[in-house]
């Protein structure tokens, strides 16, 4: 009789823990609210740090803007001024160059005169760009900005945000933008995918370190994005790149900004914007820290069939594509080149 | 997956393998079992007293006269001295290209992420991503350039897979590397370059001392339990996988539980083996997590104390680089 008492209570013990763990993180909690937020945005002159800029300003955050181009500056600040909220925003832009250390240090300090020397309570960091090509193509100079413009460019900002952060013993929020790049890589993307990979590892890290702050961190992985960015990688990326992208479609940059605050507001730690994403994100969760756990279970039995089977129809593209590739680096005078 | 149980297994015998890094650690013990199993090979590192002593080991595993074995002393973090090491490397053998390159050299310098500058974050990437990443580019150019077969082995760490507190500034370079090569094997699809990159976790070497002296405290705590292996056991394992044609070398347990946890999109030997590790690594990588976080959590008042004692919340907001 008790044995039976008993099995009955594991099955419903069962049965409610599947349940709970189904409807876990289904529903956004809405803990993080940008109203009221000193809310800093990098890349946020154009693409989707603009776009992100808009909608947090939409939402009544006090909203700063860093880019290096002053021209873009100006005319994004004159879209932000037209969805202000009200007359208590403190909306702002700054021109500095954040792939140099100094700058990005320098760029807070400034963002920070304008709420009394405080820091903001969250930094979203969008700056980057893509410029694909092939490897052996490459040089000293491209490999180095390609690392600039993918890690770099947001690492000094997130290394000068969270030493002040704990210098002043205050929480904040760190919120990176990362591409599927940075969970996988693509014939092309040699200059790309090391610094969207080394995003992930930092924020990886970070998520760790950052429990001894009570501090936070988030970070999204997109797919190409509709974007100025995007037409300018387009102009000189590998045909065969293009081939294999064809099929997917980018993103408008408002529907990811959307995104990436459902994210935020979740508590997610990686930020999935669309079943893709997702679906390579439980592909190669490591010890990241899962979403739903059914529906990441989902995705990840998706992946396993699906991701290779991609891979080997990407592979036996670019297998016809080696004699296409020789006549072309002939034309281009790569086999008579002495360096 | 069947058709490699009959593939032809690589041999080092007769080829002329570069080893970067080769003077000591990890490096020294790939290039030792190399010429153990006949191959000519060159090493590569900054120290010129390492290189003579190493240079005095691979003698003493010599298996034919013929064998050429050569030591040259340049930095790698740059592009420039890749390229000449390169050139001084296949000077001996008619200017010809390596059939093998094993980039192994690096080093890791753990802190708390607000502990680093810029200068110790550009230094590790140097140490991690950059010190192989020229190398690979100057060997690609050649070798593409003279339409050469061969191979370009990586290495990476289980923090290239798994990171954790105090690798803020390591972690990232293990990553980039990991995505230069997974770039590289489906690019080079065009060539006839095959791309390896090996995984190493704990590995006793003259490296891991230095690693330690930078580490902190709870790093080296939830760390503790980690098994090690030396340089010369993880050696064969890594020329065992580079034979075998594997892409992601990782021949121990824990490795393959981190690769096939992390497998996304890259080729793996056996489907259906590291769908095992990855189910393991399902169930067991977020206890695991759960459990660091945990430690890490309890370690906030130390933390703080520490913080506190090295003058680090009355230092100027102004000391960016300090």
């Amino acid at each position: 009789m008790l044995q039976y008492l008993g099995l009955e209570n594991g099955v419903i013990t069962l049965i409610l823990s599947t349940l709970v763990l189904a409807l876990w993180k289904m529903w956004p909690t809405k803990k993080w609210d940008p109203r009221g937020q000193f809310c800093y945005v990098t890349g946020g002159s154009s693409g989707l740090g603009l776009a992100v800029a808009i909608a947090l300003t939409k939402r009544g955050a006090h909203v700063t803007i860093v880019a290096r181009n002053e021209e873009r500056l100006a005319k994004a600040l004159a879209e932000l001024e037209k969805t202000r909220q009200s007359s208590n925003q403190i909306l702002r832009s700054y021109s500095f160059s954040l792939t140099d250390a100094d700058a990005s240090h320098a760029a807070l300090e400034a963002a920070s005169k304008d709420h009394g020397n405080k820091y903001p309570d969250t930094v979203f960091m969008c700056a980057g760009a893509a410029r694909p090509g092939f490897f052996v193509e490459e040089d000293a100079k491209s490999m180095q900005k390609g690392m600039d413009n993918t890690y770099w460019i947001q690492a000094y900002t997130a290394l000068a945000y969270t030493k002040q952060l704990v210098r002043s013993q205050t929480s904040g929020k760190l919120v990176f933008t990362c591409s599927i790049l940075g969970y996988m890589s693509l014939i092309g993307y040699s200059t790309y995918s090391p610094g969207k990979h080394a995003l992930r590892g930092l924020a990886e890290s970070l998520r760790s370190e950052l429990i001894l702050y009570n501090s936070s961190v988030h970070i999204m992985f997109s797919g190409n994005i509709d974007s100025p960015g995007y037409v300018e990688e387009n102009r000189t990326k590998p045909k065969i790149t293009l081939e294999i992208e064809s099929t997917d479609k980018p993103t408008a940059p408002d529907v990811l900004a959307k995104e990436l605050i459902n994210g935020v507001q979740r508590g997610d730690f990686h930020i999935a914007p669309d079943m893709l994403s997702n679906i390579i994100r439980s592909s190669t969760t490591g010890a990241t820290p899962h979403h739903n756990v059914l529906l990441d279970v989902l995705y990840a039995l998706i992946g396993w069939i699906g991701l290779p089977l991609w891979r080997r129809g990407v592979d036996s593209t670019v297998l016809k594509h080696r004699k296409e590739h020789k006549d072309y680096l002939a034309t281009r005078g790569f086999f008579k080149s002495t360096d | 997956m069947l058709g490699r149980l009959w593939a032809k297994s690589w041999d080092p015998k007769g080829k002329h393998c570069y080893v970067t890094g080769g003077s000591s650690g990890l490096g020294l013990a790939v290039a030792k079992l190399l010429v153990l199993k006949g191959a000519h090979v060159s090493i590569v590192s900054r120290n010129a007293q390492r290189l003579e002593s190493a240079m005095k080991e691979l003698e003493t595993v010599r298996t034919s006269p013929n064998q050429i074995l050569k030591s040259y002393s340049y930095d790698l973090i740059t592009a420039t001295g890749a390229r000449e090491a390169l050139d001084a490397v296949c000077e001996p053998h008619q200017r010809r290209n390596p059939d093998a390159i094993f980039m192994l050299a690096g080093s890791c310098h753990p802190r708390f992420f607000i502990e680093e500058t810029e200068e110790t974050m550009k230094t590790q990437m140097d140490q991690t991503y950059w010190v192989q990443a020229w190398t690979a580019l100057e060997a690609s150019k050649r070798m593409v350039r003279d339409k050469s077969k061969g191979k370009i082995v990586f290495h990476s760490a289980y923090i290239g897979y798994i990171t954790l507190v105090g690798y803020a500034a390591y972690g990232p370079g293990r990553m980039a590397i990991r995505a230069l090569a997974d770039t590289l094997r489906q690019e080079f699809l065009l060539y006839d370059i095959d791309i390896h990159i090996a995984f190493p976790g704990t590995m006793y070497t003259p490296g891991y001392d230095i690693e330690n002296a930078t580490k902190p405290k709870i790093t080296l705590k939830i760390e503790e339990t980690d098994p090690g292996v030396t340089g010369d056991q993880y050696a064969k394992g890594l020329l065992r996988g580079v034979q075998s044609g594997d892409f992601h070398i990782s021949p121990d347990l824990l490795g393959n539980i981190f690769r096939a946890s992390m497998r996304g999109v890259a080729p793996s030997s056996n489907f259906f083996v590291d769908s095992l590790w990855n189910f393991i690594g399902w169930v067991g990588l977020p206890i695991w997590r759960m459990t660091v976080d945990s430690t890490v959590k309890g370690h906030r008042k130390e933390h703080e104390e520490y913080l506190s004692n090295k003058g680090f919340y009355s230092s100027s907001n102004k000391s960016f680089s300090q």
